[in-house]
């Protein structure tokens, strides 16, 4: 009979002393009801609408009326009828002898105080405690929602029809048709839509049927306005969440980067009760469901759930009560873990668009949870848990605790007098050495490493004669065979009896001595790691070049395949990363995880290590693989994008990071960008940018199948031209840069790259002294012309010249320059288009002026058949079309798809396109 | 529907206190009325409600168990904003707990003026022989600050009820008294509107119209 199950605290409400039995109780069976009061017995009152009558009898209050039992006053109880009542997790049951037991849900327990301070339960109930009562008249079919259905339901059902939703819908496009550009402010954002909730809220009750039962209930009226929320919200979710990531795109990459830097936190770090373990990952995985609901509500629900399950029951099933000293932290833990790129932006949301709540204040359980889970970012983002939990402990066996911590700080000081007193036993272990290293103490490591290196030599050396000794005992020691330097060896050599004793008790010296395992730089750990990794973990810069000079193995791997690099990378220890990388470090290394040391730094929001690394492999030729897969295929700038870095994408993008490289989940950078911000830099400042969109899906995915291919055509170019190679080397280089300085719209810089006077057109033209600003004619031609010793038509790897950039970007001052230094304007490029296609692809119309002036062919096709009218056309580039049409093109040529101008203009329903070129035909 | 006898109060309450001073047991023995019980019907004591009914006014209490722990006391403003009261628990064993209540109490004053109602609570007086903050210390500070200060055993189940019930009483004098000054109150909402929503939630059906 339980019809469902409260799981908000305090869901339904209704005002009890406005409830008809109640109210009837008091008024007119005063003398029951003044009973009942003195003996505290607990007064039932089935909740509004669900008793069919308006007559009670006395039998119907003495059915509501619970006497604790003597024995258990808090789950049995009778009624004034006789009747045994049980009360187990807040459900009445009544026991009746005919048929099933009556039960009957608990809403809620309000405690009354009269005016003398004598204190009486009143319960809630769902249905009357009487077996007869047939079940009244239902006003509320579900009096909690807990989905967009269950809204979309009430709406639906309550309403009578589809009109509401269709008016809240109408509202909404109207509302997004008004405002094409959403405010990206929070605040003017929130207000419009709160304006718009209003609005579609006063639609749902000017609904004769929801307003009339609006007025009878509270609850029902509460409902009515969290459905209207949420179905606008469902509407709206698309085009607010943007928005609202860009703003709160600075608070997502702090906090990401925070977050990546201790994903590696453990749940014992951060002091959470053992026995609420075993519930974490099912909460994480509820948890990082979070961004697939589009509503508040259902958000909301989702951390409830999260939460619900952490404290239902441990291993062995024992209810285990979550208080709020395990909350924070197992929260705390569930964001960190769940992989969200955008909690920030998820907290805005709940936080500001929740507008049915808004009259409680933050009296609500809704109001507790999005306060925890603001709580819990500004915990993450406040670094305070970066610091004392042991981050490295997942690394390698470490008893540090933020218990011990200080304990351990306080010796750490003192451990200078400790390895002076007790070094045989404690410098013997490579955590002790690690320990040190931890702690800075380069002398000392130094001193250690040394010895024992010195150690082994010695036993190394004399090994052929120390086995000799095992075997014939009678072998003769020549003492003077050990200098002075080998301290602790030959020391312990003077301590033998006689120095050609061979007794048993100097032997076992001498074999204790061999046993001795003392770490050295290459000794390993159980996790693989040398010296070298720890140093590189905690970032100690002089340990690492200490460690390098003893000869430490610079591409050492651990269990995980991570060399130190690796570590020093995410961790973000420039100095550390700097000295590996000027030490030979393979810079492409890769881990298990097909990690390369780019991926970590960036990943974890390292700027510095990045910059770090692309200026090393700039200045060193060797080649930093920007565009590396993992082994999810995300390439760094995938990483980059994820996690909101804006800085590190732009600086990966300018170092040729490809923005539509694809993962193994067919997701490009571009996907993985969740604010506008990003996008705009993966937009931006993408140099080939466009034609990777708007090449067929086979070009993409054999572009993106084979990253490396460009790289290798480059080196494969740079093998072929062996003689000229130094010069063909610096011309990739110079090109490269010019496309930026020209994506950028630098004419100067461009100019200067390619060896171009700039000042010297720049002042012919201000001179006048061209028959006009855009002559190209003979005479002027020869006046400018000036020799540069840089080819203005080399290509790129694309085949891309600078003149094809200087058309995209339409910068026809270059164009002319690059023309006057006698670019070829019909150069084709790979997909064999030629700068006039660029320039009609992006509506550059002045470029195309002067290309088609300067003898650039109208008709020319690339590769897949089109001419620059069919890229004008397709593109909708009404200003193009029209210099194009100027120009004489033949409009009847078809592309690969056996397509004209016209009809790839019909396609896309260009309108002025169609009638500008049938105009033209007509003319012809 | 608005009228006088049927407005419902929201509270927001919150426990601040140093870890293991026995928030959350006051808390669930105020609720449950249970000490370190294995049958609770709640299965988390981070946030809980409470609805009263005194004297014909409805009061829905919405209490907030923060966590006690050292690190997380930077997070107190998250939690106590908006608070129309606090219970400030100390353990009378404790000095320390006590300290950490003076603190609180000034940071809330700082933080939120008189706008707050505080109430502190010097818990586990079932331990009335180790006690060590003076009886007259406690009192005579509450009495400064100007809170009411109660000796509680969620244990024993002593007092609990009072300091609730007491609390409850002050929170609502404050907003009727402040509901009498309607216009300081309104100039005040305005200016710090997103700090503070209207605390008194009167019966939301006033928007239907």
């Amino acid at each position: 009979m339980i019809s469902f199950i409260l799981e908000m605290e305090g869901a339904y409400d209704e005002i009890i002393s406005e409830n008809p039995f109640f109210v009837e109780l008091k008024n007119e069976y005063a003398n029951l009801f003044q009973h009942c009061i003195a003996q505290s017995w607990i007064i039932c009152v089935p909740r509004i609408g669900s008793l069919s009558t308006r007559v009670f009898t006395v039998e119907d209050f003495c059915a509501h009326i619970l006497v604790p039992s003597d024995e258990l006053p808090e789950s049995h109880y009778s009624t004034l009828t006789e009747k045994q009542v049980t009360v187990a997790n807040k459900v009445i049951t009544l026991e009746v002898t005919k048929s099933l037991p009556l039960q009957s849900h608990i809403l809620f327990e309000e405690t009354f105080y009269t005016e003398d301070f004598i204190k009486y339960k009143v319960w809630c109930i769902e249905y009357p405690l009487e077996p007869t009562t047939n079940t009244g008249t239902h006003l509320i079919t579900k009096e909690y929602l807990t989905s967009i259905n269950d809204c979309i339901d009430l709406l639906w059902t309550q309403a009578a029809g589809r009109q509401v939703l269709d008016q809240i819908e109408q509202s909404v496009q109207l509302f997004l048709k008004n405002q094409p550009s959403l405010p990206i402010a929070i605040g003017p954002l929130r207000d419009s839509i709160s304006e718009l909730y209003t609005q579609c809220l006063q639609y749902a009750l000017q609904n004769r049927r929801l307003r009339e039962k609006s007025k009878v209930c509270k609850t029902v009226l509460e409902n009515i306005k969290m459905a209207v929320e949420c179905y606008m919200q469902q509407l709206l979710f698309e085009s607010i969440f943007k928005p609202i990531c860009t703003s709160c795109a600075y608070e997502d990459s702090h906090l990401n980067k925070k977050i990546r830097n201790m994903c590696d936190i453990q749940l014992k770090d951060l002091d959470i009760k053992k026995e609420l373990f075993h519930a974490v990952p099912k909460a994480k995985q509820i948890l990082s469901k979070i961004d697939t609901y589009s509503t508040v509500l259902e958000k909301v629900l989702c951390l409830k759930q999260a939460l619900n399950t952490i404290n239902k029951t441990d291993s062995s099933n024992n209810v285990v009560l979550l208080t709020a000293d395990d909350l924070l932290p197992v929260f705390v833990f569930l964001v960190i873990k769940s992989g969200l790129p955008n909690w920030y932006s998820q907290l805005t949301y709940m936080k500001e668009f929740r507008f049915s709540g808004v009259g409680k204040g933050d009296a609500d359980e809704s109001a507790f949870l999005i306060t925890t889970l603001e709580a819990v970012i500004e915990h993450i983002q406040s670094g305070a848990l970066s610091g004392p939990p042991d981050p490295e402990s997942y690394y390698y066996e470490s008893d540090l605790t933020e218990d011990n911590l200080n304990e351990r700080q306080r010796k750490n000081s003192f451990t200078e007098s400790i390895s002076t007193s007790d070094t045989n036993t404690r410098d013997e272990t490579l955590e002790y050495i690690f320990e040190l290293i931890k702690a800075n103490h380069t002398e000392q490591v130094q001193a250690i490493l040394l010895r024992n290196k010195r150690h082994l030599e010695t036993i190394k050396e004399h090994e052929s004669e120390i086995l000799k000794v095992s075997l014939d005992k009678k072998y003769q020691f020549h003492n003077e065979d050990y200098d002075d330097n080998s301290d602790s060896d030959s020391d312990i050599y003077e301590k033998l009896c006689h120095p050609l004793c061979n007794c048993k008790k100097c032997c076992s010296k001498i074999f204790k001595n061999l046993l001795k395992t003392s770490p050295t730089v290459t000794s390993r750990d159980s996790h693989g790691l040398t010296p070298l990794h720890v140093a590189c973990i905690h970032g100690k810069a002089a340990i690492v070049e200490l460690l390098i000079e003893m000869e430490a193995d610079i591409d050492a791997t651990d269990l995980n395949e991570c060399s130190p690099m690796h570590y020093a990378a995410s961790r973000g220890h420039q100095n550390a990363l700097l000295l590996l990388l000027h030490s030979g470090a393979n810079i492409n290394k890769t881990n298990v995880d097909k990690n390369t040391p780019l991926h970590l730094c960036v990943n974890n929001g390292h700027m510095n290590c990045v910059k770090a690394l692309i200026y090393f492999s700039e200045h060193s030729r060797k080649k930093l693989m920007i565009n590396a897969t993992n082994e999810n295929g995300n390439t760094p700038l995938h990483l980059a994008s994820k996690w909101g870095y804006e800085g590190i994408a732009r600086l990966l993008i300018e170092n040729g990071a490809e923005p539509s490289i694809q993962n193994h989940n067919n997701k490009s950078s571009f996907d993985f960008a969740h604010n506008l911000k990003i996008l705009q830099v993966l937009k931006s400042v993408t140099p080939n940018l466009y034609e990777y969109i708007h090449i067929t899906s086979s070009d993409v995915t054999v572009l993106n199948s084979k990253p490396e291919k460009l790289f290798n055509t480059k080196f494969q170019k740079l093998k072929f031209k062996e003689n000229n190679a130094s010069k063909t080397v610096k011309n990739l280089k110079t090109i490269e840069r010019i496309f930026k300085a020209i994506s950028y719209g630098d004419v100067k810089l461009a100019c200067f790259y390619m060896n171009i006077d700039y000042t010297n057109y720049k002042n012919n033209n201000s001179n006048t002294t061209l028959c006009h600003p855009l002559c190209a004619c003979r005479s002027c031609k020869k006046n400018n012309e000036s020799q540069t010793d840089f080819d203005v038509n080399f290509p790129d790897s694309n085949g891309f010249t600078a003149l094809h950039y200087a058309a995209k970007y339409g910068l026809d001052e270059l164009c002319n320059i690059l023309i006057l230094n006698n670019a070829n304007v019909n150069c084709q490029n790979k997909r064999g288009q030629t700068p006039l296609h660029l320039a009609a692809l992006n509506n550059k119309t002045v470029v195309i002026e002067i290309l088609t002036n300067n003898g650039a062919n109208i008709n020319t096709i690339d590769l897949s058949g089109n001419t620059p009218l069919h890229n004008a056309s397709e593109m909708g580039n009404i200003g193009a079309s029209k210099v194009l049409l100027n120009k004489n093109p033949d409009i009847t040529m078809l592309n690969g798809s056996e397509k004209s101008a016209l009809s790839i203009a019909k396609e896309k329903v260009h309108l002025t396109i169609i009638d500008l070129i049938e105009k033209y035909a007509n003319k012809s | 529907m608005t009228n006088t006898s049927a407005t419902t109060y929201n509270f927001k309450v919150v426990l601040l206190g140093e870890g293991c001073v026995g928030k959350t047991s006051l808390l669930l023995r105020y609720i449950e009325d249970k000490f370190n019980d294995k049958h609770l019907t709640t299965l988390q004591a981070t946030f809980l409600n409470k609805k009263l009914n005194i004297n014909g006014k409805r009061i829905n209490l919405s209490i907030w168990d923060t966590a006690g722990q050292e690190k997380f006391h930077a997070l107190g403003p998250i939690y106590y904003r908006n608070s129309n009261g606090a219970i400030l628990v100390y353990d009378i064993t404790d000095e320390d707990s006590f300290g950490k209540v003076k603190n609180w109490v000034k940071e809330l004053k700082k933080m939120l003026g008189s706008e707050i109602v505080l109430v502190i609570a010097g818990n586990k007086i079932d331990l009335e022989h180790e006690r060590t903050v003076p009886l007259e210390e406690a009192e005579s500070y509450a009495k400064m600050v100007g809170a009411r200060h109660f000796y509680t055993s969620a244990k024993m189940n002593q007092g609990v009820e009072d300091l609730f019930l007491e609390l409850t009483r002050e929170m609502t004098e404050k907003l009727e008294q402040n509901a009498q000054n309607e216009v300081t109150r309104t100039s005040r909402v305005l200016v710090v509107d997103d700090e503070a929503p209207v605390q008194s939630s009167c019966c939301a059906g006033s928007k239907s119209n």
